[in-house]
């Protein structure tokens, strides 16, 4: 893990994934991806919508 | 396409998706040996279930990785963008 | 070297036919930031990169943007080869038509055919992975917005499969820029 004091300006920082639970194939098809750390679902929703029309 | 084929088929997706899933995982971890254990675990039961489906379906790879039986059967449908598979 | 597996890495069917659907849709075919694009991108850069695992993480990511351009295709494909021409013609696919009929074509939403200007391969591998992550993001955005415009929900579930593979896809290269800095910084070193 890399500590905050070690940081270097100028660069882009991506926290490595640790291996954990994973989903099994068939879940992890339908869903897209076999971790679920990674799994990030959308809710389809238009910006420029008032909210109370979808 | 029959229910077997279709479910054969379906197994093979799942399969291959956590083989693909645990490779890609592995290139940027290779020294998990869970994931590796995992892996390998995957990548035999794929190969038993692909043998399968090859055995009652024909081939699902080309360039001499499957084979045909009897007649060149490569060139069968369907083709993966048709009948919705 | 390339096989080809007669299989979808996702299987793909449509509700109906849908010509306006399939005609956003194709942008992920050969649109700026569509599978395409994304494949080609990182096959190319690969050549140049300093380590096995930044070769190995774009050779197989780029190997399964392959699959994915075949399983935009298959939708574009099933929603438009059943729909009578005068849907098409309503969808505004008049001119794409007259050119290729219900063939598939790499075009963006607008018709703008695909181009090579829509990739970088800066031999800098810094600079190609922080592309590599700007397109997955690009990407991802693009399936939002189309999963925004689908009305076929067979089709939705399609697009939020490929939706989520970028988001993992992102990650990977994150993972893979992680290392390849390491690597750069320590050969500094000597």
């Amino acid at each position: 893990m890399i500590g905050p004091y070690k940081m270097r300006l100028a660069r882009a920082y991506i926290p490595f994934q640790r291996y954990g639970q994973v989903w099994s194939p068939a879940e992890g098809l339908r869903r897209g991806t076999i971790f679920p750390e990674l799994f990030s679902p959308y809710i389809p929703r238009d910006k420029g919508s008032c909210g109370t029309c979808q | 396409m029959q229910n077997e084929q279709m479910e054969l088929m379906q197994r093979l997706r799942e399969l291959e998706f956590a083989a693909v899933e645990l490779n890609l995982f592995l290139d940027t971890h290779p020294e998990n040996q869970e994931a590796l254990r995992d892996f390998n675990r995957v990548a035999c039961e794929l190969a038993e279930v692909r043998q399968t489906y090859e055995n009652k379906f024909g081939p699902t790879m080309n360039f001499g990785v499957s084979t045909s039986k009897g007649r060149w059967q490569w060139i069968d449908g369907p083709w993966p963008w048709q009948v919705g598979y | 070297m390339w096989i080809y597996e007669k299989k979808l890495q996702y299987p793909v069917r449509v509700c109906r036919p849908n010509p306006r659907l399939a005609k956003e849709i194709i942008t992920q075919y050969g649109g700026p930031d569509g599978e395409l694009s994304a494949s080609l991108r990182y096959l190319t850069q690969r050549y140049t990169m300093p380590t096995g695992q930044a070769i190995a993480t774009l050779t197989d990511i780029g190997t399964e943007e392959l699959a994915h351009m075949e399983i935009v295709a298959a939708l574009v494909y099933q929603l438009v080869k059943d729909a009578p021409l005068h849907e098409i013609k309503e969808a505004g696919l008049s001119s794409y038509y007259a050119d290729h009929d219900r063939a598939l074509y790499f075009v963006n939403a607008s018709g703008v055919p695909w181009t090579a200007a829509y990739i970088q391969s800066k031999g800098d591998p810094i600079a190609d992975l922080h592309e590599n992550m700007a397109a997955e993001e690009k990407a991802r955005a693009t399936y939002e917005w189309l999963i925004n415009l689908s009305d076929d929900p067979d089709v939705t579930d399609v697009l939020k499969f490929l939706r989520q593979r970028e988001v993992v896809h992102f990650q990977r290269f994150g993972e893979t820029l992680m290392r390849v800095q390491d690597y750069l910084q320590c050969k500094k070193v000597y």
